[in-house]
């Protein structure tokens, strides 16, 4: 196919359907509805494609995990409210050992926020958001072309990893148009490993610690640990196949920029004076390759439509003061960027301009 | 083959009390199981959270013990996924009416062809013995010691918005009631919800004034009867099953035939048996 007009979230469930997905449970949330319609419209066409619009969140969830467990690569996607009631199911699929691919749009939040300006605030839930302890990869594209891969490459994950994994974009990229040429893109599809519900076996899939036997080990700290370890080891294995990351523009620069997602497109104007890093793993962080990175450079600022999640992140890794430029309430620009970058001295001011100056 | 084969003995005893009534209705299940042909190459287990749920590690089948309340979404997607599959739901009152309430209505609403057997002991038992969504008004629990003041969900009628939905009634001590209702629901093409009253002596049943589970046996034979021939509803102590009529299904990708509402059928005879 020749070159297109593509949105990113039109791209998310292109990739999800050349990573072979065949189930799709949703509801209906903005920015991400896009994503639920047209998976209805492919469903409507290809009848091995199962689709379900779901009484909410939670049924979604737990609709693609047992599809799943059924033989199904399948995959859901919402936005922060959604991505709230979501926690408890991936919190299961953690523990079950599910694969899954988990789409969150995010916008303003908390709560209803701020439908539907765009933002990155849910950094630390697609880390945390559920109880307990576990191991989540989570990607983050910066492009409608990279909303395709990395939709692949989050289904591969999942099925490498036998984890629910997370992609998340926002407002700004899902409603994003650009010109791709998907068939010039080269993915590789990992194959399922967990074999299909009634395969003869007699498993028992629980969110309870269980022995091999299915009997409850609830009060055996030695048993929890060893399948913890075997679990956070298992994902942290294959999370290294999926380094996925960037640094470049004026790398001879004093002042790292670090940005992910739909802001290393708006600080892109900055090239000339910042060198840039981009996180696309956004979780396992790549310590490694991030303190490597650190090294080089005097000062480090973290640009994010947040306040201050992944800077926080970056300062424990790095054991030393990040600056932070937060892109609050939506008001994600290249002005904002420009205003925050000259409050923190690292930019003249008058390259702010009018623009930003009057806002 | 006989019904002790779909059974892992070898965890027996189960972590159940002594007196509980989920082991009647895992014990017909299994009758069931092996007179239909259902092994673990054609059939999965979807289980809720509570005492009930734990029916699962029980049986050799596949199992999917879900999160509180999620049964539904979970087993409708198997059932999405693998059509050729039988897929039984086995939860309690509270994991199906109260925390999994929505789920309950919307998949009605669905009409997935799948069986849920719900032992209604009408309290949360592994809790403690807390108020439940079917907990008989004015009912003192630990958690409602001045009696509960709300109505219970009423399950019948709840199936029964659904034109195409199966509902039936029994209570564990009707044993060969419990066994048909079971067996029917698993042939209903279509959604099929089996009521089931049970006690839960331990967390419940002693502190209203039953002395043994045994009492509470009895005295579900002595309060309920079979339905009448011909009821189209089923009264609070009538035994029986109201069955929709079933859904035509068009093949997948084939827009559904239109027509009016079909009517609901009649409760069948000989639900009394036991």
């Amino acid at each position: 196919m020749a070159r297109r007009l593509l949105q990113g979230n039109e791209a998310v469930l292109l990739g999800a359907l050349r990573a072979g997905a065949t189930y799709y449970a949703g509801y209906p949330i903005s920015p991400s509805t896009e994503i639920l319609m047209r998976a209805s419209v492919h469903a409507a066409d290809h009848p091995e494609f199962r689709f379900l619009q779901a009484e909410d969140e939670i049924a979604s969830a737990n609709a693609i995990i047992g599809a799943s467990l059924a033989g199904a690569k399948s995959f859901t996607a919402t936005s922060g409210p959604g991505f709230s009631l979501m926690q408890e199911a991936i919190g299961y699929a953690h523990k079950v050992g599910v694969p899954c691919v988990f789409v969150d749009v995010q916008r303003v939040g908390p709560a209803t926020g701020m439908p539907t300006m765009p933002g990155q605030g849910d950094i630390l839930q697609s880390r945390y958001g559920s109880s307990g302890d576990y191991t989540s990869l989570v990607f983050y594209p910066s492009s409608v072309v990279e909303c395709y891969r990395y939709a692949v490459e989050a289904f591969n994950a999942a099925e490498e990893s036998l984890s629910p994994v997370v992609l998340l974009t926002d407002a700004f990229i899902a409603h994003l148009n650009e010109v791709v040429d998907l068939d010039a893109i080269e993915v590789e599809v990992k194959e399922r490993t967990l074999p299909a519900l009634a395969s003869g076996q007699t498993r028992l899939f629980t969110g309870v610690l269980v022995y091999a036997d299915g009997e409850p080990a609830t009060a055996d700290a030695d048993e929890y640990l060893r399948q913890y370890e075997e679990a956070k080891a298992r994902r942290l294995t294959i999370a290294e196949r999926y380094a996925f990351h960037e640094y470049g523009w004026n790398t001879e620069a004093e002042t790292l920029l670090i940005a992910y997602g739909i802001t290393r497109r708006i600080c892109q104007p900055l090239a000339s004076h910042f060198a840039l890093w981009r996180p696309v793993r956004i979780w396992p962080v790549l310590e490694r390759e991030l303190r490597e990175v650190a090294a080089r450079h005097r000062n480090i600022v973290v640009v994010e439509g947040n306040d201050g999640q992944y800077a926080g992140v970056v300062e424990r890794v790095l054991r030393r003061d990040v600056a932070r430029v937060p892109l609050l309430g939506g008001r994600m620009s290249l002005e904002a960027v420009r205003e925050g970058l000259a409050r923190l001295g690292l930019l003249a001011p008058e390259a702010v301009g009018p623009a930003g100056a009057a806002r | 083959m006989g019904f002790k084969d779909k059974l892992k003995e070898e965890l027996f005893p189960t972590i159940w009390c002594p007196g509980c009534g989920i082991g009647l209705i895992m014990t017909q299940l299994s009758l069931v199981m092996d007179d239909l042909g259902l092994d673990e190459g054609n059939t999965v287990l979807v289980t809720g959270i509570g005492c009930t749920g734990r029916m699962g590690g029980y049986m050799h089948f596949d199992a999917v013990y879900t999160l509180h309340g999620r049964t539904l979404p979970v087993a409708e997607a198997i059932k999405t996924v693998r059509p050729e599959l039988k897929v039984i739901v086995v939860s309690g009152d509270g994991d199906q009416a109260s925390i999994g309430g929505n789920h309950l209505l919307h998949t009605i609403r669905r009409n997935p062809d799948i069986t849920v057997l719900c032992n209604n002991n009408e309290i949360y038992g592994l809790t403690g013995g807390q108020a439940g969504p079917t907990t008989p008004q004015g009912t003192k629990t630990v958690s409602s010691p001045a009696g509960t003041t709300t109505t219970p969900v009423n399950l019948q009628g709840l199936v029964n918005t659904s034109p195409h939905a199966f509902y039936a009634k029994t209570t564990v001590y009707h044993q060969g009631a419990l066994r048909k209702a079971i067996r029917e629901a698993i042939a209903w093409p279509g959604f099929a919800f089996v009521d089931i009253t049970s006690q839960c002596i331990e967390n419940n049943g002693r502190r209203i004034g039953f002395p043994s589970a045994n009492e509470m046996l009895m005295h579900y034979k002595r309060e309920f009867r079979p339905a009448p021939p011909g009821s189209s509803a089923l009264e609070s102590h009538q035994l029986g099953i109201v069955r929709g009529t079933p859904e035509e299904r068009a093949p997948a990708g084939v827009a559904a035939p239109s027509g009016g509402s079909p009517s609901r059928g009649e409760a069948g005879s000989g639900e009394g048996e036991e």
